[in-house]
């Protein structure tokens, strides 16, 4: 491992003061809780100078409900997404992904930020973000857009943000009375451990019928999937587990995972397969309850 | 009266003071609250930082060393190489085949060539990344197939890359195998395991003068780190002074470590007169510690339709990588324990040690014994189903008793507790009911599992070991106990306070431990072996005893009694006929301060002499034996391929329960290691090069990956020759969970894996027909 690079720490109070930092300080970068980011300093040359810490800016930290959206600052720790009934409630997939990361250290730190801006294919908060059509909010000092969160992972580690941007918030719809979702994972340990694969579903359903069906997968391709062939097969549809075990099938088919020294692509396509099942029951049972 | 009486009157009083109680340790409450003091935590900030430059190549001749660019750069104080060494270039554990600094031929990937002293950590780093290395790089050899084929490189000369060869030849093998009703044979491997202990290898070195040094560090084994530190430095021991600091987990590791990582501080502190530290980053660590040695064992052996073990061919071969270190005294245990805690007529074993390119193995909990039990214990389960017999009954059948030999033909009189210890598990588990059937419990497999150990105490084959202790009478009543013993986590200090407590009546708040410092405290030779409190513990009997003699005589002239009326308890000298007649320690300290009676007793400790013949590999291969059985339920998903271990069956023999707590803490942590072995941890070494030397990758188990741990079975069948009949415990705990999880795995799903770990991949792909 290599020694810390040397930089300065700044630590804006306010947004405005965080990004003006960005705009004008060269080799600057924004950190959060720096789970991913002191170890990956650790691990391989960072060009940085300047840190700016956003954990001390209160207007990013919330969690909200407001005009039919779910509402998540940035620097929202994974605790406090575990602790929020809010989140428990109407996107179980988001909690339960939360809830399965790290250890409570990590989940003390760690923000929802930072899992989406660092970008890792296996990012634990991906599949169930991109399954609720979550939006993201980049802000930089004179521009200010929503981008679906599949858009902020460019590739593997890289984010699409430009280097004046911070990310500053999550949002969703409210998912209405009757929806579904659920969040699987296998790793390879029971705690602390990177997912070889993850999924989240989220569904709809009305009348026995399946109206909205959403499906992603994480860490089988170079960045966070959602499942478009196999959520078609399933709208429209009276849902059986038949139907699942068919579609999630079709999903081991759709993935494009790697060997590593994880596992071999081969295993984590059945583990595709048998994770996207698992989670669309999962969130097909917990319709209407 | 003689101490052996005295120890064998208390130990018959049956009820202790101390001894059988969980206490709360010394330690505890300063080790939770972060108060404890590691190595690292003594480095003073204007400490020089030692870097070691490593070699990039498995194998490989070197040409020259350029030092030039690093020396450039600014806060690098100096590049040390092999020739700054005042004393040899050599610090072989067994056998002299390891250069301390490379300069003429590397061996592995992370072979040391040269120091980096620097001001501060980054200067350190760039002037690592700045010494360039001109190598003529070789044929590398990384399998135990290659190195011992024809035309292999002979990685350190010689005829061929073989470190080692052993063999035991007991009874007539053909005639064992003649009366066989079943035969089984089967070929087993097993990886390297890395300890990852928490405190990652440290030591800083500091000048005393010209002429003297003083090393605190992390380790095992203080008074080796003194010997090599001396021979790095050509200098006398009494030069060298060593401490240990409390140590972060060891694990066997850092009784290697601790001398490669000393002598490299104290090599800097010296040549440049600064006090200097040397500590490992995790991936260093991982990547070029040693580590537990790979094995490849072919195993036959066969039973009698009586269910009666008739005979066992064992075939072993070591991986030692690129240094034999402890390969000699790891492959001596294997083929010494090679027919398990059972009674074979018939033994023959051959085993050898191979090198290879690769990160050489060491000391490493169970110490050979993980890797023969597993064979040992997958063949058992195989014998008995072929003989149509309960795994656990056959088990059973054969097990040692009082009366038996062991694989070296070793007499086994007395302390045998391997049978109590399985029938005990069996009842715990409710073996009898519920082996029967596998059980599906929500589309999931359960099986239940059994294995035994046993683990010889102190060194392999009569080499001589021993131990020594002090113990003062302080003016005040209190004592001063002093321990070459380390303490890693395990607390044998804390056992051998408990001793000196029970032994001498007096308060365990009343006695301080003082750990190691090689310039205080008596060599109590390494903490290794599982031999911590049995012959550390014995020597502090020791020291108590002749102590107590002293205070019983100046008491009993205090008292006006006989010696004989004297009791020491609670801090007081008793007159046992008047109990109101009695006197302090305070007292009784002063008393005998004043006339002149010595306050002070060094003890020592040896077991009785053996005898082994290296030829037959036949004889008293160990003073003692440790026992264990335990009995595991696995629970596994066919739908992933993920074993879950839900519940754990331990029981053990270990003589004397000194503390069932520290016991308990032992198991605890054994099984955790071992599930990790069994299932999870594996290392990736690909040309040479370890792909995962991180917690991210290398997959240890977290708190919630461990099973339910039934109460452990204590089972005391006493040592004779050791204070109050303790026996070793800290490698024993490992050595049957491993053997107990994959003998479930094949109970719950019918495939037996010959190779570890059990990943979930591996057995996902098993359950759809690939050969495990
Ligand atoms: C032991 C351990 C276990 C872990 N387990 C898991 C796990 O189970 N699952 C999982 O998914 N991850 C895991 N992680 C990774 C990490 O903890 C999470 O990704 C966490 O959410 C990162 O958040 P952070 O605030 O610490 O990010 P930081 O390290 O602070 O930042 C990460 C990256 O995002 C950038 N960044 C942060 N905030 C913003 C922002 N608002 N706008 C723009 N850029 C920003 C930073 O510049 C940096 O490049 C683990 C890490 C460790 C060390």
């Amino acid at each position: 491992m290599r020694p810390l690079p040397r930089f300065r720490v700044h630590r804006p109070e306010s947004l405005e003061k965080a990004l003006e930092l960005l705009a004008t300080l060269e080799k600057a970068k924004p950190i959060a809780g720096g789970t991913d980011l002191i170890p990956l300093m650790r691990e391989v040359e960072v060009d940085v100078k300047h840190l700016i810490d956003l954990s001390h800016i209160g207007e990013l930290n919330f969690i909200r409900e407001e005009e039919g959206y779910i509402r998540i600052g940035a620097t929202t720790t994974l605790s406090d997404l575990v602790a929020s009934e809010l989140i428990a409630s109407k996107a179980p997939a988001l909690w339960e992904a939360a809830a399965s990361m790290g250890s409570p250290q990590i989940r003390n730190r760690g923000t929802i930020g930072g899992n989406l801006c660092n970008a890792s294919p296996a990012a634990d908060l991906g599949p169930p973000l991109l399954a609720l059509e979550a939006e993201a909010e980049i802000r930089s000092l004179d521009e200010r857009r929503w981008i679906p969160i599949g858009e902020v992972f460019a590739g593997p580690k890289v984010n699409s943000l430009a280097e004046d941007e911070l990310l500053t918030e999550v949002r969703f719809k409210t998912p209405p009375q009757g929806a579904g979702s659920a969040f699987e994972k296998i790793g390879r340990r029971r705690a602390v451990t990177l997912a070889l694969v993850n999924a989240a579903a989220y569904i709809e359903v009305e009348d026995e019928t399946c109206r909205v069906a959403r499906l992603a997968l994480g860490a089988v391709a170079d960045r966070p999937l959602r499942m478009g062939e196999a959520e078609e097969r399933l709208m429209g549809k009276e849902l059986s587990e038949e139907l699942i075990e068919e579609v999630s099938a079709l999903c081991g088919r759709l993935v494009r995972p790697i060997d590593d020294v994880r596992a071999s692509a081969w295993y984590r396509r059945e583990m595709s397969r048998v994770l996207s099942r698992r989670a669309l029951l999962k969130a097909w049972r917990r319709c209407a309850t | 009266m003689e101490a052996e009486e005295i120890l064998e009157e208390l130990a018959e009083r049956g009820e202790f003071i101390v001894i059988g109680r969980g206490v709360r340790r010394f330690d505890a409450l300063d080790k939770a609250l972060g108060r404890a003091k590691f190595t690292a935590d003594y480095v003073e900030r204007d400490a020089l930082v030692v870097k070691v430059v490593r070699s990039s190549l498995p194998h490989a001749l070197i040409k020259g060393i350029n030092i030039d660019e690093a020396l450039k750069i600014p806060g690098v104080v100096a590049v040390l190489t092999a020739g700054d060494i005042p004393g040899e270039n050599q610090i072989g554990y067994a056998l002299p085949d390891q250069p301390f600094l490379n300069d003429v031929k590397v061996h592995y990937v992370g072979d040391p060539i040269a120091l980096v002293c620097a001001e501060n950590e980054e200067a350190a780093f760039k002037g690592v990344e700045a010494v360039e290395i001109d190598y003529e790089e070789l044929q590398a050899v990384y399998t135990i197939d290659e190195a011992l084929s024809e035309d292999a490189p002979r990685i350190h000369g010689g005829e061929d890359n073989i470190a080692v060869t052993t063999r035991v030849r007991k009874g007539d093998i053909e005639e064992g195998f003649s009366k066989a009703e079943a035969i089984v044979e089967d070929t087993y491997e097993t990886p390297y395991q890395e300890h990852m202990y928490i405190e990652p290898e440290a030591a800083y070195a500091i000048p005393e003068g010209h002429d003297k040094v003083t090393v605190i560090g992390t380790m095992q084994s203080p008074f080796l780190v003194r010997e090599k530190v001396a021979g790095i430095l050509g200098w006398n021991l009494n030069q060298v002074r060593v401490i240990q600091a409390l140590t972060g987990g060891a694990f066997g590791g850092k009784d290697d470590m601790g001398p490669l990582v000393c002598a490299k501080a104290a090599l800097a502190a010296v040549k440049l007169g600064r006090p200097a530290a040397l500590i490992l980053d995790r991936d260093e660590s991982a990547a070029y510690s040693v580590k537990r040695y790979p094995a490849r064992i072919r195993y036959r052996s066969g039973a009698d339709a009586e269910g009666r073990m008739t005979a066992a061919e064992v075939d072993i071969t070591v991986d030692c990588g690129a240094y034999a270190n402890r390969a000699p005294f790891w492959l001596w245990r294997m083929t010494a324990h090679a027919a398990g805690p059972y009674e074979v007529e018939a033994v023959h074993v051959d085993g050898r040690a191979v090198y290879t390119n690769k990160v050489f193995g060491g000391s490493f909990r169970g110490f050979g014994d993980v890797a023969m039990h597993f064979a040992v214990e997958s063949q058992m389960d195989m014998l008995a189903e072929k003989l149509g017999l309960d795994p656990l009954e056959f088990r059973l059948r054969n097990v040692l008793r009082p009366g038996s030999r062991t694989t070296t033909n070793q007499l086994l009189d007395h302390s045998v507790g391997i049978e109590e210890c399985l029938r005990g598990v069996a009842e715990a588990s409710d073996w009898w009911n519920r082996r029967g059937e596998v059980k599906r419990i929500e589309g999931k497999l359960r099986g239940l599992g059994v294995a035994c150990a046993h683990h010889g105490i102190s060194t392999s084959r009569g080499a001589p070991d021993w131990s020594a202790a002090s113990l003062i009478l302080n003016e005040d009543g209190t004592f001063t106990y002093r321990t070459g013993i380390c303490e890693l986590g395990q607390g044998s200090q804390f056992g051998h306070a408990k001793i000196v407590a029970e032994i001498l009546g007096a308060p365990l708040e009343s006695i301080r431990v003082e750990g190691p410092d090689t310039d205080s405290t008596p060599n109590a030779r390494p903490t290794h072996g599982s031999r911590g409190l049995m012959l550390g513990g014995s020597a502090a009997a020791d020291a108590a005893l002749r102590l107590r003699g002293r205070m019983v005589k100046v008491a009993s002239e205090m008292l006006g009694c006989d010696e004989g009326d004297v009791e020491l308890k609670d801090g007081r000298a008793y007159d046992r006929r008047r109990p109101e007649n009695s006197v302090s320690f305070r007292e009784l300290a002063r008393e005998m301060y004043i006339r002149g009676v010595s306050p002070a007793a060094y003890g020592f400790y040896a077991p009785p002499r053996r005898y082994f013949d290296p030829e037959t590999g036949l004889g008293v291969a160990y003073p003692v034996y440790t026992f264990a059985a335990t009995v595991a339920e696995v629970e596994v998903n066919p739908e992933t391929g993920e074993v879950k271990v839900v519940e754990v069956w331990p029981s053990m023999d270990v003589g004397r329960a000194i503390d069932p707590l520290l016991i308990e803490g032992q198991i605890h942590g054994a099984i955790a290691q071992g599930l990790g072995f069994a299932l999870t941890e594996n290392l990736i070494v690909e040309e040479g090069r370890v792909l995962n030397p991180n917690f991210k990758d290398y997959v240890i188990p977290s708190s919630m990956d461990m099973p339910r741990v039934s109460d452990v079975i204590i089972v005391e069948k006493p040592y004779r020759h050791s204070a109050f009949g303790a026996k070793g415990v800290g490698e024993p705990a490992i050595i049957s969970i491993v053997s107990a999880i994959a003998n479930a795995v094949y109970h719950a799903t019918g495939i037996r894996f010959r190779t570890l770990p059990i990943t979930a991949e591996r057995l996902y792909r098993a359950l759809r027909g690939e050969k495990p």
